[in-house]
Order: C-alpha cells, then structure tokens, then sequence
C-alpha cells in the first residue's frame, strides 16, 4: 500500500473515532437530507401547481365564447413557466424572479411570483437549499474535520519522527489531502442523487454531471485551504481562527460587498424612471385602436389602392383589425428595446458580480450552480423572451381574425343595437390561436458554455491552492 | 570537511542560527558505531537543536554534519532512513493502540508488517501484553515510551536519537529505560541523546559532551568497563569549577 493511501486511511479511522467529527458529520447529513427532501417536495408541488394552473388556464381561453376579437386581446392569458429539474437542487434566483406572466395586447407585464404559502414548509427557512448547504455550510464541516490534518501531528508530536524515517512533507500532505478529498465525495452523495432524479425529470446527463464537477471542485478548495492553513500554522486554535475567518470572508463577507459593489458601479435604472419615459415613447406612437389616427393616412391610402377601392368599407379586410396589428407591432419593437435594453443592464450587473468570483470560490460555484441549473437571469430572461414572443403571436393572431373575419360595418356598429352587438363576433375556434406555452430553456452545452468563466475561475483557485500545498509540502518541518 | 570513516555521526564546527540568534557555535564531536553518547546541557544550551540539525530539521548555517559518512545536506532521505528519532515526550497517535501505532508508522516507512517481529519488539521493551491493545491514551509516559522505542527496534536501523527521553519518567521506568538503551548498544545500535539528567547521563552513556551556551565546554569518557563519574560530569555541568576558578 502506499504511503499516501496509507496516511488516509490513518486520517479516516482518527475522524471515526472522534466524537466530534462524528457528531458534526451527522447533523450535517441530517441538515441535508431534511432540506434536499423538502426542496424537491416544493419543487414538486410547484411544478404540478404551475402545469395545472397552465392547463386551467389555457382551457379558460378556449372555452370562451364567440365574441368580439379585440375583447379577447385584453381578455389576456396567463403562462407559467415550470421549474427546471435540477431547481429542486438549486433554485437559484427562481425565489426572487417571477415565475408567472398575464399576457395581454399593448403591454409588457412583469412577471409576478409564485404563492408564497410554500414558504411556510421549512419554518420560515425556505431560503435554505441543498445548494446553500453546499456552498456555505459544507465548507464548515471541511473545516472542522481538516483543520487538524496536519497541527494535530505537530501538537502531538508525531511531525517530527513521521518526516524523520523518511516520509516527505509532500507524501504526508498529498495522503492528508486523498482523505480530504474522499470525504467532498462521500459529501457529494446527496448531490449526486438530486443530480440523478433529475435525469428522470429530463435534465441532461451534461448538465448534471457538470454541476457535480463544479461541486467536487468547490469542496476540494476547501479541502486545500484548510490543508494549507493547517500545514502553515502550528497551533490548532490559530489553524482554526484563521480558517474561521476566511469561512467569514469568502463565504459571506465578500459575496455581500460584492452585490454591493456590483450595483454601485453597475446601476440599473429605476422601474418607476424607466417606465415613465418608456411611456412618453409610448404615447408618441399611434393608438391603434382610432381608426382616424392621422399617421394612418397613408396606410388608408396605400391599402385603397392595393385592392383598387375608394372607401375602407369597400376593402376586403376589416382596417380595424389591420391597423390594431400594425399598432402592435410598432409598439411591441419599442417595448422589446426597453425590455432587452433593461435585461442587458441586469447582464452587465450579473456579470461584473460573476467577475468576483476571482475572489471568493463561493461566489464563483453560486453563479456556476444557478446556470447549470437553468435558475440563473439568463434564464429568466429567457422566460420573459419566450412569454413575449408568445404575446406577440396570440395577440396578432386575434388582429389577424379582427382584420380577416369580422367585417368593418359589423365592427363600428356594434354599438348601435342588440342585434349589431351580437354580428360584431367571430367564431370561437379562433381562441386556438393561444397555443400550449412550454417554456424552453438553454440546452446543456449552451449552460456549460455560459458557466465557463465561473468554472475556470474555481479551477484556477483549485490550481493556485495545490501549487502552494506542493510547495508548503516541501518545506514542511515539524 | 574532516571526515572521520569510523564515526556513524560527526558534527564539524556547527553553526546554527534560530530567529536570528546563534544557538550553536561551532560545535564538533563524533559519536562512534555502538557507543551511546549524551549530549549533556541546561535549558536552552542547545542538545534539540543539534539533534534537528542531524536530522535535517534544521540546516547549519557554518560548518557541517553527517551521518553514517554521509553529508546530511546532500542526501537527506539516506540519512533518515538511516536513523530512528524519538521527540522528547514520546510522539504517537493517543486513539490507537500499541499494534496500530507501531504499524502505521512502520509501514510508512516501508517495513514489512510481521505480527511476531512485533511482538518480539514489545516483549524486548517489556510492555505489559495485556495493555497492548488499549489505545495510547489511556497510557503512562513510560509505556509510551517503550512503544516508541519498540518502533526504533522494529525500523532496524543503527542510529537512535534520543531527545530527552527519561523526562518525566519514574525511577522505575528511568532503569528500565537505561538497561534498554543499553541493551540497544550493546547489539551493535549507535545512540546520540541528548539530556538534562546527569545521573541518567552517566548511568548510561559512554562519552559524555558537556553544551552550555551553544558550545561544547568539555567531554567525559567512561573508562574501560565502568561508569563516567557522576561528581565530576555535575559539577562541569553546575559551572562550580569555573566559579571557583572566577574566584581565584
């Protein structure tokens, strides 16, 4: 056996005969397995309540009856988008982004959220996930079982007569780190699990697997810091304090001034500034639903002559119905530059703070998490992308049957009677124009790709940490 | 450097700087194939720090050293596999037991594991067979002890570094330890240890050199078939001579 497979092997039989490590080791599991448990219960029942209240609400639609085409495109419809299979891992920013959207002509809602009843199943700790465990809380634990690995030798004296028959500080450390190392695996298992349910959900085998990658990679900075840190120092409490502190510092401090810092130097405007001077471009456009709108004239014109008539009654499409398309879709392209002008500030936001994870690994594996999880802002923007489009189509296909079936003597007598009313509807068949919504998100590779840079930066602080063990281990005294 | 092809360990004008103060000036002295020699001095006078210094903790600043005519600075894994270090205060692992710490250790050092030779080992040093497999924690310092030395006897190897071993130990333990040790020598093991005990010193030893303030100020060799005097080795080591002679 080797002499690196035989130090951890000794590391491993000392943590199961501490009571400590034991003890630590057990709640954690506890900890967990309960909230793994409990987030994918959510995440289920989330699912499920999003895929009914989509079916629920697209029979609504459906089911209405034969009216006016116009009341239809503010009648509106609601579409949902369902979590992705690994959420129930990491949420990521699911919690703070809106999962659902009312679709309705001549506006962009903002997504609205989920039910907040849910939040209750954790006593109030709904905020913790398995991937919050992982990235803050498992780190601890590695801590508190690693911390040792190399003081407690020097403490009891062993240092000194291991290096002196011959063993080398790097064989010691390179053992030290094996056994480190075979516990972020034994830690991974519930990781590994959540990874493999999702497989059953329709997660790719890619992404899973990248998302225990970037985790293995994480814990095993861990895993070196506190190797390090133990080899440096030779006083257990300073071993710890020193580790302590950069739990601290990486895990909260820094993620925190780096939001910080991140919105100082990277502002987004406000909703209300933003709005109000979408709205003045807004009002700027024409209102498609006055016929008599000055800017139409040329259309009026340019439609007369294309169907070689000399009064809008006399042409074969509804200029209502027309005009209310061309009104969306002029109003549609400046609403979509505000919105892709406002998602690409959140970018840039989101990618200035993805930039710290140069800093703190913590931060560089919450952003790898998120996007290999689908939960990260490029997927919420995905979402709203995907909703608008959808918009568009239904509302244009309900101006399509406004232009196409509902003629233009019906449509601006309909207030005169009864009667009148009643002619000025089209067929309700024409609510088939709402079509199942199925959001999609980013394909595995593409997720993988958009994780890179976080990725890397883990890597590169995996790298940097076993430079120095390997240096540290050369130079290793008792 | 002179090199003596006799001595298994041989310092030549050793220079060590510690924190930037000079723990050991120029010491030299040889220890001979299966002589016990004692490295005798005060707090501080230096005896750890020239054991370290054998074995490579600690690199001299002047002069140099070898082991078994090998320079310590020039092939360092030769020279600790050549040697068995004890720390002051036995160094093993409290939740094993006697069988487990001995074979860790030794198959880190790449010694077969031989149930016997083990046993063998722990009846030389006369460890109570049935403590054997209680965990060292529930030890006495003299029976950590003996594990310890039971672990040098199992590494085979020709030189022992002591470092302060009868610190703490009962007189009992003390003779038993000494009648070991030489023992140990008698078979043919070279053995440096360093000591504040100067009875023990010369209980055991077969020269003794005298540290004091990171020098070597005097050497005491026992006279064919007999001890070194305990009176004249306390009384170098107390510095009453050199007080007297400061009177006169």
């Amino acid at each position: 056996m080797s002499a690196t497979l035989t130090i951890a092997k000794e590391e491993w039989r000392y943590w199961r005969r501490s009571n400590l490590a034991l003890a630590v080791v057990a709640v954690f599991i506890v900890i967990l397995i309960s909230v793994s448990w409990l987030t994918a219960l959510r995440m289920h029942a989330e699912s499920h309540e999003r895929a009914h209240h989509q079916a629920d609400s697209d029979q609504t639609f459906h089911s209405q009856p034969d009216r006016h085409p116009h009341r239809m495109v503010h009648y509106g419809h609601y579409v949902f988008r369902a979590p992705m299979p690994l959420a129930v891992f990491d949420p990521g920013l699911d919690s703070v982004t809106g999962q659902t959207l009312f679709l309705e002509g001549h506006r962009q809602n903002s997504a609205t959220f989920s039910a907040s009843g849910s939040s209750a199943d954790l006593g109030g700790l709904s905020w913790l996930t398995p991937a919050l465990i992982y990235q803050v809380f498992a780190p601890l634990l590695i801590i508190v079982l690693g911390h040792g690995a190399v003081t407690r030798e020097r403490e009891s004296r062993a240092l000194a007569p291991l290096l002196a028959q011959g063993l080398t500080g790097r064989t010691l450390l390179a053992g030290k780190m094996l056994a480190l190392l075979l516990f972020v695996l034994l830690l991974l298992v519930p990781l590994v699990v959540s990874a493999l349910i999702s497989l059953g959900s329709g997660e790719s085998l890619l992404a899973a697997a990248s998302l225990v990658g970037v985790y293995l990679v994480y814990l095993s900075v861990w895993a070196g810091l506190a190797l390090l840190i133990s080899s440096i120092l030779h006083k257990r409490s300073s071993v710890l304090a020193t580790l302590a502190a950069c739990w601290l510092a990486l895990t909260l401090v820094l993620p925190a001034v780096a939001v910080n810092v991140s919105s100082y130097t990277a502002p987004l405007a406000g909703k209300i500034e933003m709005e109000l001077t979408m709205l003045t471009e807004v009002r700027d456009l024409s209102d498609g639903h006055d016929v008599d709108d000055s800017v139409y004239d040329r259309v009026h014109a340019s439609l007369l002559e294309e169907h070689g008539v000399d009064r809008v009654e006399d042409l074969e499409v509804n200029i209502r119905g027309v005009l209310a398309g061309m009104a969306e879709a002029k109003l549609t392209e400046t609403l979509n530059v505000y919105a892709e002008r406002r998602m690409e500030a959140e970018m840039r936001q989101a990618d200035l703070l993805g930039g710290y994870g140069w800093l703190t690994p913590a931060l560089a594996v919450a952003v790898a998490s998120r996007t290999l999880s689908g939960t990260d802002l490029d997927h919420y923007h995905r979402f709203l992308r995907q909703a608008e489009e959808f918009r568009f189509g239904f509302v244009q296909g309900l101006n399509r049957a406004h232009a196409e079936e509902l003629s233009y003597i019906d449509d601006i007598n309909r207030s005169r009677d009864e009667e009148s009313w009643m002619r000025a509807r089209v067929d309700a068949s024409n609510w088939q124009v709402v079509d199942e919504f199925r959001y999609e998100p980013a394909g595995a590779s593409v997720r993988l790709a958009s994780a890179g840079s976080s990725i890397s930066m883990l890597i590169a602080w995996l790298a940097v940490l076993s430079g120095m063990l390997v240096w540290t281990g050369g130079r290793l005294k008792p | 450097m002179k090199t003596d092809s006799s001595a298994k360990l041989q310092a030549d004008q050793l220079h060590i700087y510690r924190s930037g103060k000079e723990v050991l000036s120029g010491i030299s002295f040889t220890v001979e194939g299966s002589e016990v020699y004692a490295l005798l001095g005060g707090n501080g006078a230096g005896k750890s720090t020239t054991l370290l210094s054998f074995l490579g903790f600690l690199a001299p600043s002047g002069g140099s050293l070898s082991v078994d005519g090998v320079d310590v600075g020039t092939d360092l894994k030769a020279v600790r596999e050549a040697i068995a270090y004890l720390p002051e205060s036995a160094s093993l692992y409290e939740h094993l037991n006697a069988y487990e710490n001995l074979r860790y250790f030794l198959q880190l050092a790449g010694v077969p594991d031989d149930k016997a030779a083990i046993e063998a080992a722990l009846d030389r040093v006369s460890l109570d067979p049935e403590s054997r497999g209680r965990k060292l924690k529930d030890y006495s310092k003299g029976m950590r002890q003996k594990v310890a030395i039971a672990l040098a006897i199992l590494r085979d190897t020709d030189i022992l570094l002591l470092d302060e071993p009868t610190s703490g130990l009962d007189p009992n333990a003390i003779d038993e330890f000494h009648d070991l040790v030489r023992g140990l020598a008698d078979s043919g093991k070279t053995i440096l240890m360093v000591t504040h005990d100067v009875y023990g010193a010369c209980q055991v030893a077969d020269r003794i050199g005298l540290l004091r303030g990171g020098k070597l100020v005097g050497e005491f060799s026992a006279p064919e078939g007999g001890r070194i005097e305990t009176e004249t080795v306390h009384r170098a080591f107390s510095n009453r001579t050199t007080r007297k002679e400061q009177a006169a």
